[in-house]
């Protein structure tokens, strides 16, 4: 969700970035532009000061100028907020069969998947994050996998231990994982 | 005309093996490659649209409430309406913006997280991905074990994992055989979408070739 707002906003910039500078250089290197451009030749100027100021007398002119302005500005302070927070699952729903519910703490759950998938043969080091609603959460699970193990089998075990426990343990109908598997650092090599 | 047919029949199961173990990872919903989500750029991206964006509302406000512009405004202004379009300063900012706004367009349309390589699904819901250090450091960590073997180099690529090993004792041949043989088998651990092809050297200590 964020990568796609993030890609969309980036390739915006990217375009007006490309279609401003290819056309400036485009003219200023000689190629004729169409009659209805703002630069004509390469002799021409960025931008004359009667360009600049020609709707300056209109009423409408400082206003849309101004609104714009700050539209640019609530748009870049929300999406530096949706980039710089990162998101987790305060607390998920269990559904306790009885038409209740309970609220589990997102962070009681991570901790216990962490704790598990750590204990895993050849996992080194585990981190876990809940994302998601709190009703359809979502795990990412980071493991430091050290090299004796192979990264198959560490996931068939994530899989069918840590993962399937806490899904279980939380009812949850499903708990979608994302993992990423890093490698603990060298030993040392075999010396002759 | 039954022979071929019973040798049809003795390779086939052979075959298909590996043809099932890729079934599932097929069957999931699709085994792309991870895309990043590209907090860095859009960060930066946004930082400076920001900048940009709220310098130039509070200069515009400033003067709608008869201040004065400030220095910057005014000298840009000048600066625009005289520059003309082949002055070497304007080619160079507009080559460096459209040269940035193509790269813009590159991250925006690029997966990103070269480093993660795709692995087969144990599980419908589960996805993941192993870094290549890692993959190099098992496929490292196996040649090891080879008798002979005294030091490995292991570059894991995108597609094909280039190992450079140095055997002290053994006839060459013996341990590039055995090697094969392992890692073929420890690519087959790791679990990928798409198996790294083998690349094996092996050469003796304080020789080059």
């Amino acid at each position: 969700m964020l990568g796609t707002v993030n890609r969309v906003l980036i390739a915006v910039v990217g375009v007006v970035l490309l279609a401003v500078g290819g056309a400036v250089l485009a003219v200023g290197l000689g190629a004729s532009a169409p009659s209805w451009w703002l630069h004509q030749g390469p002799h021409d100027v960025l931008l004359t000061t009667a360009e600049r100021t020609r709707w300056r007398a209109d009423a409408w002119w400082w206003p849309t100028v101004i609104a714009l302005l700050a539209l640019v500005v609530l748009l870049t302070l929300w999406w530096l907020t949706a980039v710089l927070r990162r998101r987790r699952l305060g607390e998920l729903l269990v559904d306790t069969g009885d038409g209740a519910g309970a609220l589990l703490r997102g962070r009681a759950l991570e901790g216990v998947l962490a704790g598990e998938a750590q204990r895993l043969d050849g996992v080194a080091h585990a981190h876990v994050a809940l994302k998601g609603r709190r009703e359809a959460p979502e795990a990412r699970v980071r493991l430091v996998l050290e090299p004796h193990v192979d990264p198959a089998t560490a996931l068939d075990h994530l899989t069918a231990q840590a993962l399937t426990h806490a899904r279980d343990s939380a009812a949850l109908a499903a708990l979608p994982a994302e993992v990423r598997m890093k490698g603990a650092g060298h030993k040392a090599e075999r010396v002759a | 005309m039954s022979e071929p047919g019973g040798l049809q029949g003795s390779t086939l199961p052979v075959l298909e093996k590996p043809t099932q173990e890729d079934r599932p990872g097929a069957a999931g919903p699709a085994d792309h490659r991870f895309w990043s989500a590209r907090r860095v750029p859009a960060g930066v991206v946004a930082v400076l649209l920001l900048v940009v964006a709220a310098a130039f509302l509070y200069d515009v406000v400033a003067v709608r409430a008869h201040r004065s512009a400030m220095a910057w405004r005014t000298g840009l202004a000048r600066q625009l309406a005289e520059r003309p379009l082949d002055d070497i300063w304007v080619l160079l900012g507009a080559g460096v913006a459209a040269a940035l706004g193509l790269w813009l367009i590159v991250l925006a349309v690029t997966p990103g997280l070269r480093a993660v390589l795709p692995m087969r699904r144990t599980h419908p819901d589960v996805r993941a991905g192993l870094d290549r250090d890692a993959a190099a450091l098992v496929l490292r960590d196996r040649a090891m074990e080879v008798a002979g073997v005294q030091s490995v180099r292991v570059r894991a690529g995108r597609r094909k994992a280039d190992v450079r090993a140095i055997a002290h004792f053994r006839d060459l041949d013996d341990v590039h055989a055995d090697l094969d043989a392992v890692l073929t088998d420890a690519i087959r651990g790791l679990g990928l979408v798409r198996p790294l092809s083998l690349s094996v050297h092996v050469r003796r200590p304080g020789k080059k070739g």
